[in-house]
């Protein structure tokens, strides 16, 4: 039972992935007064991928055809330490938040490394970025789901949650509110939406993941795209899991299961209109403004770790 | 004498080593002579690693008393610490002397080749004398051997002025740490009346403050010094590049070790923990250095002192573990201790792997392409599959990626960390958990090295004509990598039969500890990790597409050239400009002609990075030394009458002093 429990949330993160982009850019399009594209215009177009042939720079090794199927593994894997409509997950009790960042900067690596192997500016300019930008980043993340982990006094996510789930909502400490907005921030920065990176620019200028992109068509390029998609999802639905998992079904309200995917829907949505209300707000921030926002991060997060001093006794 | 089967095996490996390859080699200086001592130094360590897994896996003892040939007692003897050193020093000398054997032969000529061996039996000989001394004596001699043996070797790869000056402060910082280690053993002296490690043990809880803390403190700068903390650290960038790279590989991986192994001796076996302050000042150095060393690493362009500087990174990680557990220990939780104890040895045992994989892989990369700086490499992966493959698992392993070994002990140490967290109503409760963000910072940066490291060397296109026409490294080097990087996969996916018995050595370290749910559960959760991204990956492959060659887009001109590429330069600079406040770099921009400035002929570019505060910390010592030694001088006149005249005064003094201690 939990088990099927388990893998029905993994699979609602993978394939109910690529339509999470697709939601964002329609609700920015309606911001800005245009009418959008099909919202599944995201699995057409992986459809598509799938069955094209594949273009390979003559300079590439091994490592180009490996560094997307890395990606994705890696980023499947994070979706096993999620909890989405219940709270457990695949990974629940023996893995942990760091084996779930580490996970992310495993594809990362591998992403920067595939992109370097190209043998073009571009290639390097997304990887070097794309390193400064996740070598900050790392230390807020962390530090953010410790203070939360240090409350709940477990490390493992699905107990964290069903930590939070006991606590009065309307009685949150300050040990939350900086760790959800550095967690905010960081997660912005993870997946590459504004304003640190533009998701929908191809200029060279700017652009950070789509650099590191460039080179990859074909089933690689879905698989990337997949995998991104599937991460921006999945840290929604950690941000979700861990601040607001209220509705959210749990061995002592065993029929809420059916409830819970409908609640599961409205805060995600929640999140995207956010999201999309943001990017259209604010410009994205000069190349070495990024350190500074992750900076705030991080002291921000490192204040949330400090005050569990006082809130945990 | 009855002699255990481990006993034998450890006999054999002290006397093939010490004895029988190195006479060999120097008595008959032929091909087959050196072939047969090579296959001794390789099949003894063979022995070792099984003597080695026997008391290390069960609990057994092997012991070679010396006592009855030597002056000062001189023992050996292999418990479980001794065990798991002996095993890293054995199990990473086997690939490192299996590759040793092509890259000597074509770097050296035949002559320099047998000292080189010779030399290279007794460094591995000294080590393992300081990892199964069981006197302080025989300790004190294999840890002065080690360093001399290891200068030797960096000397015998050539002696320019600057190599020689590298080899003085090597030499000069070493003797430092040598003096630290010698005043920690006698300081226990009246305490435990003999140098054998058993008395020391027996004297270690009954010591008063005020000696504990000196110990402690002489511990920490005599080990920090040789295992590279900052700002003790000067000797290794300086050291570690110029060794051949076997050796390099040794001295990086193994050597360093060794300051671990006596840290953790002299800390947990002998003294039990510190005074409660230890632990901090430990942690804080650890963080330092952990820190400093992967931003300086980052900026290096020459592989061999990125690595360098790597490895005072990993020192320092391994490090953080280690103060973790003094302070768990401190504040009387033997659990997390164990824990935290667990996790820095592991680390070692870990960076033993990958740092001795990556400098081999160095060594094959400049034997191939004739140059480790990274801006004149690139495009090798296609050239040498094997290197390249073998060298990203190593680069994985130090970037702490899951399914690679330093993850698992980069794991265990964030744990302790936030296992820091239930010391309710001590300091620790919020400084352990806070250095999360600085292990997490480390390593974020360590990943961000290595994809530069690796990018730039082994993917896109060659930047020189000399990576252009690299080819795969031979046989040999490429069974020493391969095994050193199947080591690294091994202990990355599989870490329980590892962590098992590093547990019952913390236990027996650190009495009264249980045992560590964490190390339980990250042994079952990588395995299905490792199956999912498998599982992924033949997917993906049993779904093979067409592929076509396409030229890389170039903005619509016609091609791309090498010197379009990101250099490693390039790569690091946001970083380097992010931290420009660690680096200070000195900055030199130098048109020619000058008087043209709109049309200079050609334009030279040039950053160095400035020690600031290494210069700021230790000139002041080098100042009073070197005035107390002009001073000194004075003495000194050449003069045989004042010679006299001393000797008369020494006398005097000698004879006076003499009736008036009566």
């Amino acid at each position: 039972m939990k088990i099927t429990l388990d893998v029905i949330q993994v699979l609602i993160l993978i394939l109910g992935a690529p339509l999470v982009p697709a939601i964002i850019a329609r609700l920015k399009a309606l911001l800005q007064r245009r009418r959008g594209a099909s919202l599944w215009r995201p699995y057409a177009e992986l459809f598509k991928l799938l069955r094209k042939e594949e273009l390979v720079p003559p300079t590439s090794s091994a490592v180009f055809r490996l560094a997307p199927v890395v990606m994705f593994g890696a980023t499947l894997c994070v979706t096993a330490f999620v909890p989405v409509v219940h709270v457990s997950a695949l990974f629940g009790s023996r893995g942990d938040f760091f084996l779930l960042v580490y996970l992310l900067a495993l594809g990362r690596f591998f992403l920067s490394l595939g992109a370097l192997d190209g043998g073009s500016a571009f290639g390097g300019m997304g990887a070097s970025r794309e390193a400064l930008v996740s070598s900050l980043a790392e230390a807020p993340f962390l530090l953010g789901l410790v203070a939360i982990a240090i409350l709940a006094s477990h490390a493992d996510l699905a107990s964290m949650v069903a930590w939070t789930l006991q606590q009065d909502f309307f009685n949150i400490s300050a040990v939350h509110i900086l760790a959800f907005t550095s967690l905010a921030m960081v997660i912005l920065a993870e997946t590459g939406r504004m304003p640190v990176d533009n998701p929908t620019t191809h200029l060279e200028l700017t652009m950070i993941h789509e650099g590191m992109a460039l080179e990859y068509s074909g089933p690689s390029l879905a698989l990337i795209e997949w995998a991104s998609a599937i991460k921006l999802h999945a840290m929604l639905a950690l941000l979700i899991a861990l601040f607001f998992p209220w509705g959210i079904a749990s061995a002592s309200a065993q029929r809420g299961i059916f409830v819970a995917p409908l609640i599961y829907c409205g805060k995600i949505g929640v999140l995207m209109i956010l999201l999309s209300m943001i990017e259209s707000a604010v410009a994205k921030l000069r190349m070495y403004l990024v350190p500074d926002f992750l900076g705030v991060a991080s002291a921000l997060s490192a204040l949330a770790v400090i005050f569990t001093m006082w809130v945990k006794r | 004498m009855q002699l255990a089967p481990a006993e034998i095996g450890f006999v054999f490996l002290l006397a093939s080593l010490g004895l029988l390859a190195p006479l060999v080699i120097m008595a008959r200086r032929t091909k087959t002579a050196r072939a047969f001592a090579i296959a001794l130094i390789v099949g003894s360590n063979v022995v070792g690693c099984l003597v080695a897994a026997v008391c290390f896996w069960r609990e057994s003892h092997a012991v070679v008393d010396l006592s009855s040939f030597t002056p000062f007692p001189f023992a050996l003897g292999i418990d479980r610490l001794s065990a798991l050193f002996l095993l890293l020093i054995c199990a990473v000398a086997v690939p490192v002397s299996i590759f040793a054997v092509s890259y000597f032969d074509k770097h050296h000529s035949e002559q320099r080749r047998s000292w080189m061996w010779a030399f290279y039996s007794l460094f591995l000989l000294s080590m393992i004398v300081v990892v199964t001394a069981s006197t302080g004596f025989a300790f004190l001699i294999g840890w002065e051997l080690m360093t001399l043996l290891s200068a030797g070797l960096i000397l015998m790869e050539g002696d320019s002025a600057e190599r020689r000056h590298n080899v003085f402060i090597y030499l000069l910082m070493m003797h430092v740490s040598a003096a630290a280690v010698a005043a920690c053993f006698f300081l226990f002296l009246p305490y435990s009346h003999s140098l054998s490690f058993g008395a020391i043990r027996a004297s270690g809880t009954g010591l008063p403050g005020g000696v504990r803390a000196t110990i402690c403190l002489s511990a920490f700068v005599g080990f920090g010094a040789k295992a590279g903390l900052i700002p003790l650290h000067l000797w290794l960038p300086r050291a570690h590049p110029i060794a051949p790279s076997p050796v390099s590989a040794l001295m990086s991986g193994i050597m360093l070790k060794m300051a671990v192994y006596g840290f953790v001796r002299f800390m947990f076996d002998f003294l039990g923990g510190g005074p409660w302050w230890c632990g901090y000042v430990v942690l804080l150095a650890a963080a330092v250095t952990g820190l400093l060393g992967i931003l300086y690493a980052i900026a290096e362009n020459d592989l061999k002192r990125l690595l360098a500087y790597s490895s005072v990174e990993n020192i320092g990680i391994i490090f953080l573990g280690l103060g973790t557990s003094l302070v768990f220990l401190a504040h009387g939780a033997p659990l997390g201790a164990a824990l935290a104890l667990v996790a820095a040895l592991f680390h070692t045992f870990n960076h033993a792997f990958f740092k001795s994989l990556l400098f081999l892989g160095t060594g094959a990369i400049s034997n191939s392409a004739h140059s480790v700086n990274l801006n004149e490499l690139g495009g090798l992966q296609r050239r040498m599959p094997l290197t390249g493959a073998a060298v990203l698992i190593g680069c994985c392993s130090i970037a702490g990626l899951p399914l690679f070994n330093g993850f698992v002990s980069e794991w265990l140490t964030f744990r302790s960390l936030l296992a820091g967290s239930t010391l309710i109503d001590t300091k620790a409760q919020i400084i352990l958990p806070l250095m999360v963000g600085t292990l997490a910072l480390i390593g974020g940066l360590a990943a961000a090295c290595f994809v530069k490291a690796f990018g730039t060397a082994f993917l896109g296109r060659p930047r020189s004509t000399g990576a252009e026409h690299a080819e795969e490294a031979p046989f040999g080097m490429c069974v020493g990598l391969v095994l050193l990087g199947a080591g690294c996969l091994a202990t990355g996916i599989f870490p329980g039969f590892l962590l098992r018995p590093l547990v019952t050595l913390a236990q027996v370290l650190i009495p009264g500890a249980g045992v560590p749910e964490e190390t339980l559960s990250i042994a079952r959760i990588l395995p299905w990790t490792a199956a999912i991204l498998l599982g992924t990956g033949t997917l993906v492959a049993l779904f093979k597409r067409r592929e076509r060659v396409a030229r890389t887009w170039a903005c619509g001109l016609p091609g791309l050239s090498s010197r379009m590429q990101y250099t490693s330069t390039v790569f690091s600079k946001p970083i380097r400009f992010i931290f420009a406040q660690v680096y200070r770099p000195d900055r030199k921009v130098e048109e020619l002609p000058a008087d043209e400035p709109y049309f200079p002929v050609s334009i030279s570019y040039r950053s160095v990075r400035t020690t600031s505060y290494e210069r700021a910390l230790y000139r002041p010592f080098v100042e009073v030394f070197v005035s107390l030694a002009y001073r000194l001088r004075r003495l000194q006149t050449g003069n045989i009458q004042v010679y006299l005249l001393y000797i008369f005064l020494a006398l005097v003094s000698l004879l006076t002093f003499l009736r008036f201690q009566r």
